[in-house]
């Protein structure tokens, strides 16, 4: 028993050590299942409220940009409007019989604007921090996209933030397809640039040039058809391979990111109940 | 009493840089220091050892929660704490009666830059490969891990010469 104590008090510290690295191993480890640690992340209402104060100030010195892409978006939307008003104008006198009630295609799609308070690119897998939450309608496996193009997918949520999974994230996979010939492929980064990701599974025959545009695919739940993921940077085959690598230029530049829209999709879970059935029997 | 103020005073300051400016610092895109360990480099060379890794795991956790990496930090700046003690040892020659704050003055120049380049080194080695969680990147990770050890050990040395006590 007196060994065991002299034992004890002699390897204290060494005990103390290995007992503190599994601790934090362990965290490491579950934390792996990231939903689960709502509480020692930045979607911990005191974490996060410290960020937002501070970001307060960063986001003064980015005042003027914002406004300049928000004004920029305005006119565009002004000119959508009087556009859709005068379609609207030619079609109104033949719908006034039609008496069935449906949500068309294009409205099934609702826009939560939200704020970046906090983000990162410089690490294998960066996390971006919202300042909306579930009581401002965002849900586990949202669409984020900016008015550049896409930015990633809700993760976690709690009353007022969000935290979401960037494309800067190399446990993200997001299906994209050239506007041109519609080939599409999933896009992952490469954990190096920022600004750069790399395009997988396009066949050899399939045939594209520098500076095509890809857009999502909407084959995903997640993001509707046609947002703008990035431009062709570079590619190359070798003999032996069948697929292309091909380097994409995101289209959104994530160290500047401050505002966002989550994509609030109305038929989501009756999509994803169907094909659930569909896929056990 | 007074090294015990200067001590909490630096850790906050440390975490604080670290949090607000430190983090959002991504030189080449991916290089980011961490000067947060100069707290635990710092420590009086005689503090107890228990002392030394509830301090080192307590600022881990703490910059953990603020970079979303629940337990990276945490283990890093508790293997660097546990070894702090022998390395000391390995580079420095320090009488049993004395318990000096390290520095440029007391383990002497050379000492003193051996002595944070390991620190350093070890801190950023393990903390990007635990971040990776695999040996698939290892010369991207070594890489990484180099530069910006290099730059964290620059800012550290640059503010030690500064501050000469």
């Amino acid at each position: 028993m007196r060994n065991l104590i002299n034992f004890l008090i002699q390897y204290s510290v060494l005990i103390l050590f290995l007992f503190l690295e599994l601790i934090s191993f362990s965290l490491i480890v579950k934390n792996q299942e990231y939903q689960k640690s709502v509480f020692f992340s930045s979607s911990n209402a005191a974490v996060a409220s410290f960020y937002e104060m501070s970001n307060s100030v960063v986001e003064f010195f980015k005042l003027k940009a914002s406004n300049e892409s928000l004004s920029e978006e305005n006119t565009a939307l002004k000119n959508e409007i009087i556009q859709l008003r005068n379609k609207l104008a030619a079609v109104t006198p033949e719908q006034k019989d039609s008496i069935r009630f449906h949500i068309p295609p294009e409205m099934e799609y609702k826009f939560i604007s939200a704020k970046v308070i906090n983000s990162s690119t410089n690490k294998l897998q960066n996390y971006i921090t919202l300042n909306k939450g579930l009581r401002d309608g965002i849900k586990v496996d949202m669409g984020v996209v900016s008015d550049q193009g896409v930015v990633g997918i809700v993760k976690t949520v709690s009353d007022k933030f969000a935290v979401v999974i960037p494309v800067l994230n190399d446990k993200i996979r997001i299906n994209c397809k050239f506007t041109k010939n519609n080939y599409s492929g999933p896009l992952q980064w490469t954990g190096v640039n920022y600004q750069y990701a790399n395009l997988n599974d396009i066949a050899r025959h399939v045939k594209f040039s520098l500076g095509d545009s890809l857009v999502t695919s909407g084959f995903t739940n997640t993001f509707p058809e046609g947002i703008p993921v990035g431009t062709i940077d570079n590619f190359n085959i070798k003999e032996s391979d069948p697929y292309y690598t091909i380097s994409v230029k995101l289209a959104v530049d994530f160290r500047t990111l401050s505002h966002v829209k989550v994509i609030d999709y109305k038929n989501y879970r009756e999509q994803r109940y169907l094909e659930q059935v569909a896929t056990e029997k | 009493m007074l090294t015990v103020i200067q001590n909490i005073v630096s850790f906050l300051l440390l975490v604080l840089a670290q949090v607000l400016i430190l983090n959002n610092i991504q030189f080449l895109g991916f290089v980011n220091p961490y000067i947060y360990i100069l707290f635990i480099i710092s420590l009086p060379v005689r503090l107890p050892r228990w002392l030394t890794l509830i301090l080192g795991f307590a600022i881990g956790l703490l910059i953990d929660t603020f970079s979303n990496t629940l337990g990276m930090h945490a283990f890093s700046s508790v293997l660097i704490a546990y070894a702090r003690s022998f390395i000391i040892k390995l580079f420095t020659s320090i009488d049993e009666g004395n318990n000096p704050t390290p520095s440029f003055h007391s383990f002497g120049v050379g000492a003193y830059i051996k002595y944070v380049f390991v620190m350093v080194f070890l801190h950023h080695a393990s903390l990007f490969f635990l971040e990776a969680f695999s040996l698939g990147h290892f010369w991207l990770i070594l890489f990484k891990t180099f530069l910006s050890s290099v730059i964290t050990i620059l800012i550290i040395l640059g503010l030690k010469s500064i501050n000469r006590r």
